[in-house]
């Protein structure tokens, strides 16, 4: 176990001291703020169909920026280790390969939290001026650190199998993109079976239903199970070091 | 303790280390020496459970490698052969990360880093970031943070690499101390720091064990044959002339065709000093001896003798480049050594 929080607290320290960090933050808070106050002036307007509120939108659709942030934030996990030679100090340490997945896994989801935690500002101040329903906002944030936590996943499995960091962000953003495309690849299918499957893998619908108070424990299978499944791969690409 | 039992290493079609064994007492200091490419890396990634080998079977301190290789790397302590680290901590930051790293408590943590940086003398760079030092520095934080967590078993490939001379004395001083009570596996290039250090040496070659033993007894079994180097004063035929005389000797000659007048002769077998004949048979043609002298067989001619194929067992596991960057490394003047 201190093993794991050695690994886990270099990490996340790696990413306050790297300017990419500050960067992502950066950026990630201006698309978020720009959206949220367009969101905001839209539904001030009287002609708005009533039936939203301002965090169904939010959390409906702006995740899908992680699509480019993930790769970003896991990029360097581990192909890093490979190209600087660290890994051999890493893997000769007495620390199993899971407790070093883990605690690099659990480090970008800490640093994914911190940048999501801003805007918890959001709906503190909606909530000066009207009603707030923090049941959807709650759940929002759950869909939110789901499906980061896939994505980081995929990131880290990504980032597992090279010593390039541009590769790792490549492999990881194709992978997403597979995710994500999906459902339509079901819609194109006649078998009807196969289609059925894929549509439930549509992240969209599935942020849809979290950003309005939906938790349905499908989803969260979906998404634990996935992402178990690509640390569990991480750990195996670990495992066989012969490549170098 | 550490045993290795049977290694071997295959790549593919390419066998980079075949059935190696050997084993290091407690308070033994092994050399591991061998040319570029010959599989020291590789043995070393095995022994340190890096590598998995394709066969055999390796013991750290009693505990099996792969049967329980948590346990077995408690007690390791492993100095890679290009120092890594994370450039962006602070040195003294670093050795916390790893004493953590290793299991060690809050307790122990801060004792096992003030001596780890005395013995490796970084009092100075304590909190400098790491990126910022030397190749020196670096070699010495990674080698205190191999030896932060005391472990039994000590792996270190190449420690010396990068330091200045003085520097290089203490750290061969640390590791001659080490070495008293811990098990120590040391991989070297430079000879002169095997002689010094090692109790025992093992060469591989080609990915094969080609010799084992004492520093001495690996000496002792090339001193069998005596070599001196003779220089004549060269005016007209006399280099010609020399070169008959001692062909008739009976010793092995060598002539060195760069420089007229100079010769290397290797007498087989112990006995009588050849010099003395070489000497005498000088005088008798009237040829002037500008120099005479027999070359001390240092570890240096054994390596050389083993790893160029001269006596060693011949295998097709390395294409033949192997052979002369064998020799090629092996004439390099060791570097830094005083």
């Amino acid at each position: 176990m201190r093993s794991f929080f050695a690994v886990f607290s270099r990490e996340l320290r790696a990413y306050f001291v790297s300017p990419l960090a500050w960067v992502i933050l950066t950026a990630l808070l201006l698309i978020q703020g720009y959206f949220f106050s367009l969101i905001i002036s839209a539904l001030s307007d009287p002609n708005t169909v009533a039936g939203a509120t301002p965090f169904s939108h939010f959390f409906g659709f702006f995740w899908i920026s992680l699509l480019f942030i993930t790769p970003a934030i896991t990029m360097r996990l581990i192909a890093e280790e490979r190209r600087s030679g660290t890994i051999e100090s890493l893997m000769t340490a007495p620390i199993s390969e899971v407790e070093v997945v883990l605690a690099k896994f659990f480090a970008a989801l800490t640093f994914y939290g911190f940048l999501w935690l801003p805007t918890v500002a959001y709906p503190v101040l909606v909530g000066r001026h009207t009603d707030v329903d923090w049941g959807p906002v709650a759940s929002g944030y759950l869909g939110t650190l789901l499906i980061g936590a896939l994505a980081l996943a995929v990131g880290l499995f990504g980032s597992s199998f090279t010593k390039n960091q541009i590769v790792a962000a490549v492999t990881t953003f194709g992978l997403l993109m597979v995710l994500f495309a999906l459902p339509w690849a079901g819609d194109l299918t006649q078998d009807e079976t196969i289609g059925k499957v894929f549509s439930y893998m549509d992240l969209i619908v599935h942020m849809d239903e979290f950003s309005k108070g939906i938790i349905d424990s499908r989803r969260l299978v979906y998404y634990l199970t996935t992402t178990a499944l690509f640390l569990f791969l991480t750990t195996r690409a670990l495992a066989a070091k012969k490549w170098r | 303790m550490i045993e290795a039992r049977g290694l071997t290493r295959r790549y593919g079609e390419m066998t980079a280390v075949h059935d190696v064994s050997f084993s290091v007492a407690d308070g033994e200091i092994l050399g591991l020496l061998g040319p570029n490419g010959a599989g020291k890396t590789t043995t070393i990634r095995m022994i340190t459970g890096f590598l998995p080998p394709s066969e055999g079977r390796v013991t750290l301190a009693g505990e099996d490698l792969f049967a329980d290789p948590i346990k077995a790397r408690r007690a390791l302590g492993y100095l890679p052969e290009n120092v890594a680290l994370y450039t962006e901590m602070r040195v003294e930051e670093y050795l916390r990360y790893r004493a953590k790293l290793a299991g060690l408590g809050r307790g122990q943590t801060q004792r096992a880093l003030d001596d780890a940086i005395d013995a490796c003398l970084l009092d100075g760079v304590r909190f400098q970031i790491i990126g910022t030092l030397s190749k020196g520095y670096r070699q010495r934080v990674g080698l205190a943070a191999t030896i932060l967590h005391g472990p039994q078993v000590l792996v270190l490939d190449e420690p010396t690499v990068g330091l200045d001379p003085k520097q290089i004395i203490a750290i061969r001083e640390l590791i001659r101390d080490l070495g008293r009570e811990r098990t120590l596996l040391l991989s070297t290039h430079i000879l002169p720091e095997v002689e010094q250090l090692c109790d025992r040496v093992v060469i591989i070659d080609r990915g094969r064990l080609v010799a084992e033993g004492t520093p001495a007894e690996l000496a002792k079994e090339t001193r069998e044959h005596r070599v001196v180097s003779v220089t004549v004063k060269a005016e007209g035929e006399s280099t010609e002339k020399a070169a008959r005389v001692f062909g008739d000797l009976g010793m092995h000659l060598d002539v060195d065709a760069e420089r007229p007048g100079r010769f290397q002769l290797r007498a087989e077998g112990g006995g009588q000093d050849p010099r003395e004949r070489i000497f005498q048979a000088a005088v008798e043609h009237g040829l002037i001896l500008l120099e005479l002298g027999e070359k001390r067989v240092s570890l240096e001619d054994v390596f050389v003798r083993l790893t160029t194929g001269q006596g060693a067992p011949t295998s097709d596991v390395v294409p033949d480049e192997a052979q002369d960057s064998a020799a090629d490394e092996a004439q390099d003047k060791p570097e830094g050594d005083s």
